[in-house]
């Protein structure tokens, strides 16, 4: 690989191999995801496309392989500083604090980085300089007219805006997405797809998303795991000719 | 004979052979709390008691005659004790997870580790109640008497048996989990119920044959155990805090694993005891402190997925009773008319323990921790505060903030072991560690033993204010409880304690916005630890006494008990737990022993009937009632699900 692509690349993912007790659920698989572009993993139940992004997010340490963020060798951070570096993940079952209100919720993410996180002897009340940003990004999802309620008692389509929200506070260079729209109505997966195009424009955002509508509508580059390796890469139109892929993709998953 | 290094080969090999004995003992009930643990998911606590109930077991079978004379019934020997006894004890342990252990499987792990100390408490106390602390003697049966002798030593037959037969009961016990077809259905069901459910087998009762036979381990530990020490009360007392130990040592998940452990820390015991016998209580849990630095896992452990704390506060936000300005004025004016209304002396005990329970819900309801060593972060301090002021002649407020560094240094390094792990593990490890600092006080010389530290000055606060006058020190006592209790809430209401509640509620969501949730988890504890301390230094000055009970894991236990009683989690909880745990042990001082039965009642009770104490239940009500009135004035319209609910799912 040469010097130029490697810049041009936010995450570079080397031979990276996960097994868990002898079983590989991610074996020796490469990933570039190219700077400010919509980047799809898909590939059915079980392709090793969650574990992935717990790799990546250090969620998991690799077995084997390497990971390098804007060239920055991450394989052996923790987590938290992963994510400090830049790298903010959703989950696949709606990450929130329940009994938090919906904007304490988006609070906790926007508290982090004004570096206040340890004083246990200041009120809460010095948090409330957030408020401003906190509307705007509730307003963003549509949630500012729940902004006061508990999380908990948000239907579920709300809970992922909730979430997204959240995720976006911090701003993130690289943004993982797990299944954004699942389980949500139409109305709620297109306004979460425009969202997901809205907050590209000045970022990268790798998603996994079962959802191919949804894929081919946002992705710039696809790669397709199947069974823990990479199958097939590059856009969606060559992507859906690949035969080999509408054979994994047809005969595997049970969408 | 041979010397080695100026050890006499008698004492080196007597030590060895009697950590070796140690050794098998320790296997065999690690075993049984390991198969417990990693099928049941419960942290038996009440092991020792089981054991202990095993060695009862035989004493009875032996004293059939004595016991129901008139009866006619033969007196039954140890042969007859080695068969029917673990069934007995193990037929007991069938009982109690019918009645009691099954409830909690679906619970967060904190409540069948309570269930299990309640149990352990009751059964105990029973026995303390009817034997006292003094043993029975148990001899040594006819068939094995006697020894061999090695030339080098003598080796009394009845130790050979006990070595070989417990080893052999350990091989089997791994063979059948490990190589048979109903281990491996066992170790299914504990991976997949529904799965093993859907092939035809009972769950249910597989679950409870897994924990008789557990139990039933622990039985004939008993039985062997009691030719070898004397039979009393207390003897599973002491083992089931080192099985937690040797359980952490060893690692989770290998039961092979577990007997080698099991044996290798009775042997290394063994030679601490000759080489520096005043480690020799202590050694197992620094040994359980090292690994845990270098393999957190344990020795045999498997890489442990993450477990998120345990989330069982019960506060409602926004409550009225979890606002804390306005609790600081009542308990400021309903403590200023408290002393005239009871003894100072039992106002000021009662505060002392609402502020030790307080600090301890600030680890156990905030961040979710289930820690159980709390004793010594309270006791130390007690003993550091009435030494400065008794023997150093420290000023009163001097000596309670030197306990209070003392505890907290305690509390920084300790929690910076116990944070490695989570879940049954942390409530494991903090016991152990708590457990040092116990067998430290009993042997290091300014400690005084038994006797603790006594007629500990009260002096004069700031140079004028003489404590020794009953309603000074009580304001004084006052002053500090709300200060510790202004403290706690601001601490919950921080920024910082944003971060432990978000911790509570979904730790990974914190990790990926990017917060190191052990760096939050450590400065808890050790605030926590530190509130606990000043607790403690207060109640050394207040009862002028720093005793070996301040340390000991019962007051742990209660600090958890009022936790429990009152309302994990929420502000007012541990203060009200405090005042009916207080003045319930005022009130049943008369029944003696007792008081240890009705305690491990309450906790039975709490966890079964009131899991969310009296302030949680108060909360509810609440609600509730909030949600009954809203409807109303909403024209009878459904309103969203409520909180808990979706919060528990």
């Amino acid at each position: 690989m040469n010097t130029a692509q490697s810049e041009d690349n936010i995450i570079v993912a080397n031979a990276l191999t996960k097994r868990f007790h002898g079983f590989a659920a991610v074996s020796d698989v490469d990933l570039s995801v190219r700077r400010h572009s919509i980047h799809a993993l898909i590939g059915p139940n079980g392709a090793g496309k969650t574990t992935m992004f717990n790799l990546i997010t250090k969620f998991l340490s690799p077995t084997e392989g390497r990971i390098l963020f804007n060239g920055r060798d991450i394989t052996t951070e923790p987590p938290a500083r992963v994510a400090r570096r830049g790298i903010v993940r959703s989950f696949q079952i709606s990450a929130i604090y329940p009994r938090m209100s919906v904007a304490d919720n988006v609070r906790m993410a926007l508290q982090r980085p004004i570096g206040s996180s340890f004083h246990f002897w200041k009120s809460v009340k010095s948090l409330s300089v957030l408020d401003d940003r906190i509307d705007e990004l509730l307003d963003a999802v549509g949630l500012l007219a729940s902004r006061d309620q508990a999380a908990a008692g948000l239907p579920y389509g709300r809970k992922r805006a909730l979430e997204f929200a959240t995720t976006l506070a911090l701003e993130p260079e690289l943004m993982l997405l797990d299944e954004p729209t699942s389980g949500l109505g139409h109305e709620d997966v297109d306004r979460i797809a425009d969202l997901i195009k809205q907050v590209s424009a000045d970022r990268t955002i790798l998603m996994v998303e079962h959802n191919l509508s949804v894929v081919a509508k946002l992705a710039d580059a696809i790669t397709v795991l199947a069974r823990g390796k990479v199958l097939a890469e590059g856009s969606y139109s060559e992507i859906s000719e690949n035969p080999e892929v509408v054979e994994a993709y047809i005969g595997g998953s049970d969408d | 004979m041979f010397e080695l290094i100026g050890i006499s080969p008698v004492l080196l090999f007597g030590q060895l052979l009697i950590g070796l004995i140690n050794g098998v003992f320790y296997s065999m009930m690690s075993l049984g709390v390991a198969i417990i643990f990693g099928m049941l998911r419960i942290g038996n606590f009440v092991h020792g008691a089981q054991y202990m109930l095993g060695a009862f077991g035989a004493w009875y079978l032996l004293h059939l005659p004595d016991i129901f004379p008139g009866l006619g019934l033969p007196s039954l020997g140890y042969w007859w004790a080695l068969v029917l006894v673990p069934f007995g004890v193990g037929l007991i342990g069938a009982l109690m997870e019918r009645l009691f252990i099954r409830k909690v499987y679906d619970l967060e792990h904190a409540y069948g580790l309570l269930l299990t100390v309640g149990l352990a408490m009751m059964i105990e106390g029973i026995f303390n109640v009817g034997y006292g602390a003094a043993g029975q003697q148990y001899s040594v049966p006819e068939s094995l008497r006697g020894g061999i002798n090695l030339g080098f030593m003598f080796m009394p037959l009845y130790r050979v048996w006990v070595i070989v037969f417990a080893l052999l009961v350990c091989f089997a016990t791994w063979y059948v989990i490990e190589r048979t077809k109903l281990g491996s259905y066992l170790r299914a069901a504990t991976e997949n119920p529904d799965m093993v459910r859907a092939f035809g087998i009972n769950v249910p009762r597989m679950l409870m044959l897994t924990y008789a036979f557990g139990v039933g381990l622990a039985g004939l530990a008993g039985v062997m155990a009691a030719p070898i020490y004397q039979v009393s009360p207390q003897m599973g007392q002491s083992i089931i805090i080192t099985i937690f130990a040797v359980v952490v040592i060893g690692g989770m998940g290998s039961i092979f694993g577990a007997i080698v452990t099991g044996l290798m820390l009775g042997l290394i015991e063994g030679l601490t005891k000759v080489f520096y016998p005043e480690g020799s209580t202590t050694v197992i849990f620094i040994i359980m402190a090292i690994v845990l630095v270098f393999r957190p896992a344990g020795l045999f452990g498997k890489e442990t997925s993450a477990h998120h704390p345990s989330d069982i506060a019960a506060a409602r936000p926004g409550s009225f009773l979890e606002n804390g300005r306005l609790w600081l004025i009542v308990m400021a004016v309903g403590g200023s008319i408290l002393p005239f209304l009871v003894y100072p002396v039992f106002a000021m005990k009662m505060l002392c323990l609402a502020l030790f329970a307080s600090a301890y819900n600030l680890v156990f309801g905030y961040v979710g921790l289930l820690a159980f060593g709390h004793a010594a972060f309270y006791g130390s301090s007690a003993y550091v505060a009435a030494h400065t002021a008794s023997i150093w002649g420290f000023p009163t407020e001097v000596a309670i903030l030197s306990g209070v560094a003392a505890a907290t240094a305690l509390g920084a390094l300790f929690g910076w072991l116990a944070i490695r792990r989570q879940g049954l593990y942390f409530a494991m490890i903090t016991l152990a560690l708590a457990q040092i600092v116990y067998f430290y006080a009993i042997q290091a010389p300014w400690t005084h033993g038994e006797d603790g530290i006594q007629s500990v000055p009260r002096g004069y606060l700031f140079g004028v204010i003489d404590l020794n006058e009953p309603l000074n020190m009580y304001f004084f006592v006052l002053a500090i409880f709300l200060c510790g209790f202004a403290l706690i809430y601001r601490i919950v209401r921080s920024p910082f304690g944003q971060v432990l509640k978000s911790i509570r509620e979904n730790e990974p969501r914190s990790i990926s916005l990017g917060y190191s949730t052990d760096r939050f988890k450590l400065i808890a504890f050790t605030l926590s630890a530190g509130l606990a301390g000043l607790a403690g230094g207060t109640k050394a000055i207040v009862f002028q006494i720093a005793s070996l009970a301040d340390l000991y894991f019962m007051t742990s236990a209660d600090a958890l008990l009022m936790t429990l009683i009152g309302g994990v989690g929420t502000l007012l909880g541990p203060i009200v737990g405090a005042i009916v745990v207080v003045t319930m042990q005022k009130e049943l001082a008369t029944l003696g022993s007792w008081v240890i039965v009705v305690q491990g009642s309450a906790f039975v009770l709490c966890v079964l009937f009131l899991r969310k104490g009296i302030v949680g239940t108060l909360e509810d009500f609440l609600s509730r009632r909030e949600e009954r009135k809203r409807i109303a004035a909403d024209g009878g319209k459904a309103s969203a699900p409520a909180l808990d609910s979706e919060a528990a799912s």
